[in-house]
């Protein structure tokens, strides 16, 4: 039987107080003292002064005169049983929960530096942190920040385009390196022969010239050359878009994901695009081989911002 | 057998407490009774298991390589026993969850649950919904059709126009300035480690604050009408759950078995016929990004990214704002109209985008 709170405690000189709290050990899972309320003072009386435990009442082998001898319960130096995570003891320990306290360890007492043992924790978390922000920055951005790839790529002949002012696909395989893995993607561009009046509107600041990443030009489209190539992606979110009959416009391009349009000259028509359609590096040989530098823009902005 | 079992039982109990665990989860009174507009919780639990088990399946097969991306999807759907079964039940798992995650969100807007204090389970809960976005975003790509390829091409294009982090954000998540390889190896670690990790996390600190905090209850009723009422957690409610989820198991698997996935085209740059489109839950949004107001820079900012931004902000600070602690939808108009409004305009948009296909063919 264990000594319940507010039992009576009786010393070998008749009643003296009642139970105000137990305390538990932590280690043993067992009662180690009884907190006892004599004359408004709570005093600390360990179980080896217990000679026996009833129903509500806690016989004490003192008098009371020794009881009053006992140390003063002092609460800061104790934990209440919830605060402190200690299995099993409330399965050993039948007393209400919150009234059961638990020493604090001697070595807890004498930690006077609390909060400066909480910022040195967290310090040192930073410090383990830190200088793992850069290399691990570095290692996923990687392949981000790819040089511009400038090469001339072949993507068919002009014999392709049988009529004038008409948007052509042309597709070539391009062989891309991601990291260890080479591939040959499809892509696609589109070749349109311009007649002169046309091709005024496409060039309408003259020759037409292409920048690497430092500024240095690396090809001019001379503004006479019949051929001008506009590369496959939308120029408003990325999508491929085609040469359609549209049913008050005629000929357009039109791009299917946000129905933009744009006519033979690459100009907005209708639709969210924010600019029209990229003109490509374009050189066409004796023997009417197309080749183009295939450059990415960024999609969805108003001036055109070099990707790749 | 019974005797073995009872004694491995007490084993376990004995040393982790097994027996006040199990009472301390199935004996959560539930306030006026349980119900099924309850049952939406314990059904995304059950849709998220599955797609873990469905996923976990998929990978003992998939490749991960722009190579063998789709060479290995379609091995799944036609070389491997039900394989078919397992990817359509992984794909149409995924639609069901963001149709449960709007009626749970419904239920729980509508029913006021989400004032005081309930405000930490309703801010962990929009972060879960923008992962069971994200994961329909990333595993989408995945099989690596035309149709994930498109959508993502787009999807990643929109991101781009974040203000200020976008351009960085476009580039990670492609792993280069142009979709390719990298961008798949992103997208599958994404999908199956960071986001399902994420999840987790977040799910169990979901069920943890909402454990702390209590169950809501029936908007109405007097204290004494909903004491009459209140019962555990188990049975009723759990048995209402277990049908919902039995339910929800059989729709998906009646649509594998209907609509199985079939793949388009193996990725490539060029569309060709096809129409680039992205999920069916991500509809209303292309289409918002169709208008004319929300062309151009600025428009396309607004509506992809602004936009979205600002409601799920404005649905965050929900709580802060709303304070009035009446929690009766119909002494609500605003919150009920504000509901009515932004389902309505999601069918509309999406019914739209629809009926846009057939203008474009």
């Amino acid at each position: 039987m264990q000594p319940q709170i507010k039992s009576k405690v009786r010393c070998t000189d008749g009643v003296a107080g009642e139970v105000a709290h137990v305390i538990a050990d932590p280690i043993a899972l067992d009662l180690s003292h009884l907190v006892v309320r004599v004359n408004g003072t709570e005093r600390q009386v360990p179980m080896t002064a217990v000679s026996k435990t009833r129903e509500d009442s806690v016989d004490l082998l003192c008098t009371s005169a020794q009881l009053a001898e006992f140390p003063v319960f002092a609460r800061e130096d104790f934990l209440s049983s919830k605060e402190v995570e200690i299995p099993h003891l409330e399965e050993k320990i039948r007393v209400e929960p919150g009234q059961v306290f638990v020493p604090i360890p001697d070595l807890e007492k004498s930690v006077p530096r609390r909060r400066f043992f909480a910022g040195f924790t967290n310090l040192l978390a930073v410090l383990i942190g830190l200088p793992l922000i850069w290399p691990v920055l570095r290692f996923i951005t990687k392949p981000m920040y790819a040089p511009f790839d400038n090469r001339w790529w072949k993507v068919g002949n002009i014999s392709k385009i049988k009529q004038d002012n008409v948007g052509v696909q042309f597709i070539f395989k391009k062989s891309i390196k991601d990291s260890v893995l080479t591939r040959e993607d499809d892509k696609s561009n589109w070749v349109v022969k311009a007649t002169p009046e046309i091709l005024k509107n496409i060039y309408t600041h003259g020759d037409l010239s292409f920048f690497d990443k430092n500024g240095n030009v690396i090809w001019v489209n001379k503004a006479t050359v019949p051929y001008v190539a506009y590369s496959g992606k939308c120029p408003h979110l990325g999508c491929g878009y085609k040469w359609r009959s549209h049913k008050t416009r005629g000929q357009v391009f039109l791009c299917p994901c946000h129905l933009s349009i744009y006519d033979v000259t690459g100009k907005v028509l209708d639709g969210p695009a924010p600019r029209a359609l990229d003109l490509l590096p374009i050189k066409v040989s004796a023997s009417g081989e197309i080749e183009v530098i295939d450059i990415e823009y960024k999609a969805g902005t108003r001036q055109q911002d070099r990707i790749a | 057998m019974n005797a073995l079992a009872q004694k491995v039982y007490d084993f376990v109990d004995e040393r982790i407490g097994l027996k006040t665990l199990e009472a301390k989860m199935m004996n959560e009174p539930i306030k006026g009774g349980s119900r099924w507009a309850y049952v939406f919780g314990s059904v995304l639990l059950f849709i998220f298991i599955m797609q873990a088990v469905t996923g976990v399946l998929l990978m003992f097969y998939y490749i991960p390589s722009a190579d063998h991306a789709y060479a290995s999807t379609q091995y799944i759907l036609n070389e491997v026993d039900y394989g078919w079964f397992i990817l359509s039940y992984h794909f149409w798992g995924s639609s069901a969850m963001v149709v449960v995650v709007f009626a749970h969100m419904s239920q729980v807007f509508l029913w006021g649950a989400y004032k005081k204090p309930r405000e930490m389970v309703w801010l962990v809960g929009l972060a879960l919904f923008g992962l069971v976005m994200a994961f329909g975003f990333t595993g989408y790509l995945l099989p690596w059709d035309q149709r994930a390829y498109w959508a993502t091409t787009v999807g990643v294009e929109i991101m781009d126009k974040t203000p200020i982090v976008g351009d960085f954000l476009a580039r990670f998540l492609k792993g280069g300035p142009t979709p390719g390889q990298m961008t798949l190896s992103r997208f599958f670690v994404i999908h199956v480690m960071v986001l399902p990790a994420a999840l987790m996390g977040l799910a169990g600190l979901h069920l943890f604050f909402f454990r702390s905090a209590g169950p809501a209850g029936p908007f109405r009723g007097t204290t004494e009408e909903l004491k009459a009422k209140t019962d555990f957690f188990f049975p009723r409610q759990v048995w209402k759950d277990i049908i919902a989820m039995a339910t929800v198991f059989l729709a998906i698997s009646a649509l594998a078995l209907v609509e199985p996935v079939e793949l388009l085209q193996e990725a490539t740059p060029d569309p060709g016929d096809y129409h680039p489109e992205p999920e069916w839950y991500f509809l209303f949004l292309f289409q918002l990004l169709r208008w004319r107001i929300f062309s151009g820079e600025f428009g396309q900012s607004l509506a992809a990214i602004v936009l979205p931004a600002l409601f799920m902000l404005l649905l965050a600070a929900l709580p802060f704002i709303d304070r009035n602690p009446e929690r009766n939808i119909f002494k609500r108009p605003i919150a009920l109209v504000s509901w009515a409004v932004v389902m309505i305009g999601i069918v509309v948009l999406t019914i739209s985008a629809i009926l846009n296909r057939e203008y474009l063919d």
